[in-house]
């Protein structure tokens, strides 16, 4: 669950882009981080290789704004892709609020997709997670390629959404569904901290 | 000084007093900020959060591909400036401890009073609260034109 500050009213979400290598997870948080003025976001960390591959994270902390009276942040995060990392994806994992699964609509890529899903899939189980209880949410990025290579957001659906989650089509580079891939799955997390408890 | 829960701050003020520690950052394993003392952005506090779990976090898994017991603290030394940064259990999950300090202490010093400080925090933790609504059920007009506004649309 979101850290909550009754005290100072504040709440801290992490949520967390997944995915294969080379999906677009640290485009997204580039995008972001180019757009959001620089009193409400944090520098961006990254520990990425020599060639600019993600090798640990990339952390990009933002100030939404203050909802229902809560000052409300977010930490953004995405995990390395490449298959070989996996202990460090499963350390990023940790205590995540919220996942955006980020995939590769090139059609060549679709093996790829299903793996890095899978390994989500058992990265949470790992922390005793199921993946159907978790806010999720699909992005389908490089939609912005020829359609000769890619899959349609609708053959992508059939392919990874089984469980109906929110899904989007995005091109990363250029900033189409970024925006919405966050307030999508932003909002899914909120509305953990929106239900009222059942009576004891 | 800045606590999470106002049940940390008696301790870990007790802790700064006599460390001389120059920051210091509790947080959850996963990199979430409890306390901070010394940072003046909360951003910046975020950040070094983040880092410093991701190098606990490494540090067991390390220990634990190499076969031998989780180590528990690591030390950083510098000129002039050290981290100590440290992983302990309290009643409200595993905590991890990130002690900047300087010259005007010494690495004994911080290790004496940050094991003090974890008992402290021990005893310190009231029982676990029942989980209650945080926010209003329609928080979504809010969250849109937040989000709007940070990406000025």
């Amino acid at each position: 669950m979101p850290l909550v500050n009754f005290t100072t009213r504040e709440i801290t979400c992490k949520l967390v882009y997944y995915g294969p290598g080379r999906c677009g997870k640290t485009t997204n948080l580039l995008y972001i981080h180019g757009r959001v003025p620089e009193q409400r976001r944090g520098n961006m960390v990254s520990l990425a290789t020599q060639s600019d591959r993600t090798l640990f994270f990339d952390f990009l902390p933002l100030e939404l704004g203050v909802i229902s009276g809560f000052t409300t942040r977010f930490q953004l995060y995405t995990v390395p892709g490449q298959v070989y990392y996996n202990a460090t994806r499963r350390l990023v994992l940790q205590g995540a609020d919220g996942v955006v699964f980020v995939v590769d609509s090139q059609a060549r890529r679709y093996d790829d997709n299903l793996e890095s899903f899978q390994d989500l899939q058992e990265n949470l189980l790992d922390q005793g997670v199921d993946i159907r209880q978790i806010p999720l949410v699909l992005q389908y990025n490089k939609q912005d390629l020829p359609s000769d290579l890619i899959l349609s957001p609708p053959d992508l659906d059939d392919a990874f959404n089984f469980r109906n989650v929110p899904s989007l089509p995005a091109d990363a580079l250029h900033g189409a569904g970024v925006f919405e891939t966050l307030k999508a799955l932003s909002s899914l997390v909120l509305q953990r901290l929106a239900v009222r408890p059942p009576a004891p | 000084m800045r606590a999470i829960e106002p049940w940390v701050e008696a301790p870990l003020g007790g802790f700064l007093k006599e460390s001389a520690a120059r920051l210091t950052l509790l947080m959850t394993s996963s990199g979430q900020v409890v306390a901070q003392h010394g940072f003046t952005r909360s951003l910046d506090v975020m950040a070094a959060s983040a880092l410093g779990a991701g190098i606990m976090a490494s540090t067991f898994e390390l220990a634990k591909v190499m076969g031998i017991r989780p180590l528990d603290a690591v030390v950083h030394q510098g000129t002039g400036v050290g981290i100590y940064l440290a992983a302990f259990d309290t009643p409200r999950g595993r905590w991890l401890g990130l002690v900047v300090f300087g010259d005007e202490t010494s690495l004994g010093l911080v290790q004496y009073f940050f094991a003090r400080l974890t008992e402290d925090l021990g005893r310190a933790a009231p029982a676990a609260e029942p989980p209650r609504q945080v926010l209003a059920e329609d928080f979504e007009d809010e969250l849109n034109s937040s989000l709007r506004a940070l990406f000025g649309r």
